[in-house]
């Protein structure tokens, strides 16, 4: 099963081999719920497992965007093989989401932006 | 020896299939010896056009969907049919970003992926008569389709 951490405001989610509309569903929910729990102003999602994605995870991820983006935030993705990357570029979810190495890279961005403690 | 292979697979439209339906095709696509990229293209296509079906065509009360596919010399050619209830407009349903279920996160991305991953795609629909879409895409020519 999927796994995600929180703290400071930013949650992890490392997503699972394959997203598609039967799990991005699924993610959506879990997010939703912990949404309503925790103030998640940073949404990286590490796409470390994943091989296969459809345009179900572009609708999740844009989804959550519109979350995060009203209070401030931004989404991250990470660990993105070119498979992967092939789909995120042609679906222009760029424009709205940057694509970083590791999570190092985004906690150092955003504690030189002074946004994270 | 002919070189044309075809295979038919029917199955219930539930989403835990979506996965079945890209792994099968995948197995069956496997003797064209296409690179990995043109594996993953074409199952995102499936799953885009068994995704549509089961959300759209039946809007998930379970119908069943067929794939059939079919190797020619170095063309596949897949067809995803259902019979759920159909498509009025199937221009609009290809504008890209379109989506009659908003509210529920779909990208409005799904015809125009497949358009994206495969070389061609047809699709066939009339209201409450189901909806068939067929794609074809040429194995072994290298060719990067970005934006």
């Amino acid at each position: 099963m999927d796994t995600f951490e929180i703290s400071n405001n930013v949650m992890i989610y490392y997503l699972p081999k394959e997203l598609d509309h039967f799990s991005a569903d699924r993610i959506k929910r879990k997010t939703e719920s912990v949404f309503e729990k925790n103030d998640v102003k940073y949404l990286i999602f590490d796409f470390d497992k994943t091989t296969f994605m459809d345009s179900s995870g572009i609708g999740l991820i844009t989804g959550r965007y519109r979350k995060v983006h009203d209070e401030g935030g931004s989404v991250y993705v990470i660990n993105v093989c070119p498979v992967i990357d092939k789909v995120l570029t042609m679906s222009g979810i760029y424009r709205i989401v940057s694509k970083k190495n590791t999570k190092e890279e985004i906690i150092e961005e955003l504690l030189k932006g002074g946004y994270y403690e | 020896m002919s070189n044309t292979n075809e295979m038919m697979v029917e199955f219930s439209g539930i989403a835990q299939n979506e996965s079945f339906a890209r792994m099968v095709v995948a197995a069956f696509i496997t003797r064209t010896n296409p690179t990995l990229e043109e594996v993953s293209d074409i199952k995102t296509a499936v799953s885009e056009a068994v995704t549509n079906s089961i959300i759209h065509g039946y809007e998930e009360t379970r119908g069943k969907i067929s794939i059939k596919a079919k190797i020619e010399g170095r063309t596949v050619f897949i067809e995803v049919k259902d019979d759920g209830k159909g498509i009025s407009d199937i221009k609009k349903a290809m504008e890209p970003m379109y989506t009659s279920k908003p509210e529920e996160d779909r990208s409005g991305m799904g015809f125009s992926f497949m358009e994206a991953f495969m070389d061609k795609l047809v699709v066939e629909s009339e209201d409450g008569k189901g909806t068939i879409v067929r794609m074809w895409k040429e194995i072994g020519v290298s060719k990067h389709q970005y934006e």
